[in-house]
């Protein structure tokens, strides 16, 4: 799998790389406006890269800018793919019918479940007394129904139609209302914005997941191990798995540049992440105020310009090294 | 073919119903509170009283807004010394609350009213659609055919082809807020090129002499607009096109076309690109949505009065009501675009039988 570097894919890892060493050398406390040098042009000696209306340094911004991106777009690319990718598998691994089990477990954990909503307020303010009577009723609802004959029939979990639900209901909405309209609401710290980022965008690379492990499914060395008695997880962890995280990896770099577009266009309309916090999207937006200041618009918009771009040419050239007839970037 | 017409419609309307219903529960839940100080701040209510009159004002307002009832069927009684410990805290509430008002309302085409102007929500967003539906419609007219032209021209012309996807690479990587700012503070502004003008569709106020003048005007100040939505949806779908006819111009058919003596313009266009939009067809219909989520950015960017204005508003002040009206409007224009891709399935190859 190794595989030499093209010139430009040189190009994009070291402009990656500038990109994370900026976010790690950028200062943590919030900048001090220069009130004396506001909307200063670039070039000159305290702010080589010019100031914005507030008097901000446009190069300590930026690097700040880096630094949330980075911390936001990364961990929720990741988080994102190992959730789709969790769900995708399942749902064409097991599909529709394979996944059984017995009627006393299902029942045992239907009324534990039901139950469990019904007193969600004494859940919540003493979790464990509450919660040890629940499972020990649900437990004796399960003993009770084995020895029957009702409860030994196997019924199928239709694991795959309900993750195609869940899937339908998210993309229902085009992603960045949803975002938008949540994000209003809530107004999330930069931590609820990651929660609320994965729990929007983990639906491509689920389906993504599922398309492949339908296919890998098929294959036969997977019916044989189903044959030879293979417990179920390790099929999917030593049969299935190896041949289809490839795609999430390759995926990885393209689902960062969609959430750092998606970011940054939040905080440009001024949602999402709290005023005080640095972005490049925010930084773009002050242009709004002073029209006349390219260089608020250039140097942000280069570095999410280079930034995506550079993401993009490692999604594009890497791809040719796996399945070719696989398209990751639908 | 109408069965799975119909099985599509319901699951799609379905799975609306509950996103819609989730963003509703989610909002209300969140915002009752800073939903009212929107109503508090509105410039009905006088400045300068007592508290009392104005817990009695906050009162009245949350009664006309029907805020005082609770959000949805279930709630969790509070006091909980009076119910013993046992026995479920959740009390029904029947058919008065917020969630079955607001639902039947929309089933009887009624959205509320704003919070922030009191005006019905349909007429908002009937207003704004003025300005939206030429914007988006013209984009997803534009995009479609200069998708369709430019990818048989790069097809045709073969020694242009990587310079011209490597443009359009280069274009994929710009967000769309960046397009339209750069292309603003390019071609619309005063110390720069000052051929465009920055905002607004043309002022109602202004005489023109004749309508021809008037249209002219309009379509200038839709041109910027209109270009950095084209600009931002080109890429993707040129490269998708691009892709299909590259593997249709390997197929048999292409050499028979060109052994009987086909010009090779005649085949790109009459043979391959026939066969090659088949499989991009259902992101031609993805189209118009994503222009509609577009415009949230361009309306912004360039101060149109639009749908996507009117939404990034209400997000901003938690104006709920029109909030969930231009969700809803943009999951019925996903909906149908999603029973056209269908119904242009059938149409452009018959052979293709649709069944649940």
């Amino acid at each position: 799998m190794t595989r030499r570097l093209s010139f430009a894919q040189w190009l994009a890892v070291s402009w990656l790389l500038l990109v994370v060493v900026s976010a790690c050398i950028a200062p943590t406390s919030s900048p001090v406006p220069d009130l004396l040098h506001t909307q200063e042009p670039p070039f000159q000696d305290p702010h080589w890269l010019g100031t914005d209306p507030l008097g901000h340094d446009v190069l300590q911004l930026l690097l700040a800018g880096a630094r949330t991106t980075l911390l936001i777009s990364i961990p929720t690319a990741v988080l994102a793919s190992l959730l789709g990718g969790a769900a995708g598998s399942v749902a064409g691994f097991w599909g529709n019918s394979t996944y059984q089990v017995q009627r006393a477990s299902a029942a045992a954990g239907v009324i534990g479940a039901v139950i469990a909503l019904l007193f969600i307020p004494q859940l919540r303010t003493n979790p464990f007394p509450v919660g040890l009577v629940i499972g020990v009723l649900s437990c004796t609802v399960y003993y009770a129904l084995r020895r029957t004959s009702w409860g030994q029939r196997q019924i199928a979990v239709p694991i795959d139609s309900m993750v195609q639900a869940l899937i339908a209901l998210l993309d229902s909405i085009p992603l960045l209302l949803l975002v938008l309209a949540i994000a209003a609401v809530q107004r999330p710290s930069s931590m609820g914005l990651v929660v609320l980022l994965v729990l929007t965008c983990w639906t491509t690379p689920a389906r993504l997941l599922r398309a492949v492990t339908l296919r890998t499914k098929a294959l036969l060395f997977v019916e044989a191990a189903v044959v030879a008695g293979l417990p179920t997880l390790r099929i999917l962890r030593y049969h299935i798995w190896p041949n289809t995280w490839p795609v999430l990896l390759i995926r990885l770099p393209l689902s960062i540049a969609i959430i750092i577009g998606l970011e940054t266009t939040l905080s440009f309309l001024g949602i999402g992440l709290a005023p005080e916090v640095a972005s490049w999207g925010r930084l773009l937006a002050s242009i709004r105020v002073a029209p006349a200041a390219w260089w608020l618009l250039v140097w942000p918009g280069a570095a999410i310009f280079f930034t995506i771009l550079s993401l993009h040419t490692l999604v594009s050239t890497k791809i040719t090294g796996f399945d070719k007839h696989l398209d990751v970037t639908k | 073919m109408g069965r799975y017409l119909l099985f599509r419609l319901g699951r799609t309307v379905l799975a609306a119903w509950g996103i819609l219903s989730i963003i509703f529960l989610l909002t209300r839940w969140a915002a009752t509170d800073i939903g009212l100080q929107t109503l508090q701040d509105a410039p009905t209510l006088g400045r300068g009283l007592s508290v009392g009159e104005q817990t009695r004002i906050a009162q009245q307002v949350r009664q006309r807004y029907g805020l005082d009832l609770p959000v949805f069927y279930l709630s969790v009684l509070t006091s909980d010394t009076d119910t013993p410990a046992w026995h479920p805290h959740w009390h029904w509430n029947g058919t008065r609350n917020q969630y079955h008002r607001w639902l039947r309302g929309v089933v009887q085409g009624d959205l509320g009213n704003s919070y922030r102007e009191g005006t019905p929500v349909t007429k908002l967003l009937l207003q704004a659609l003025r300005y939206t539906l030429p914007l988006t419609v013209s984009a997803t007219f534009l995009a479609t055919i200069s998708t369709v032209l430019l990818a048989s021209w790069v097809n045709y012309y073969n020694r242009w082809r990587g310079l011209v996807l490597a443009i359009l690479h280069g274009i994929q990587a710009l967000p769309l807020f960046l397009v339209a700012l750069g292309l603003l503070l390019l071609l619309a502004n005063p110390d720069a090129l000052n051929w465009f003008p920055a905002f607004g569709l043309g002022d109602d106020t202004e005489q023109y002499s004749s309508w021809s003048e008037e249209l002219l005007q309009y379509l200038r100040h839709l041109v910027l607009p209109v270009f950095s939505l084209l600009l931002v949806a080109l890429p993707g779908f040129v490269v998708q096109l691009d892709g299909a006819m590259q593997q249709e111009l390997r197929e048999p058919y292409v050499a028979t076309a060109r052994a009987k003596g086909a010009p090779p313009v005649q085949v790109v266009r009459k043979h391959v690109l026939h066969n090659a939009l088949l499989p991009v067809l259902p992101l031609f219909t993805e189209l118009l949505p994503s222009m509609v989520t577009g415009s949230v950015v361009v309306e912004m960017v360039y101060a149109l009065p639009g749908m996507g204005r009117l939404f990034v508003e209400a997000a901003a002040q938690q104006d709920l009501p029109v909030l969930l009206g231009v969700v809803l409007l943009v999951a019925i224009a996903r909906l149908a675009s999603q029973l056209l891709a269908d119904a242009l399935y059938q149409w452009a190859d018959p052979r293709i039988r649709l069944h649940i």
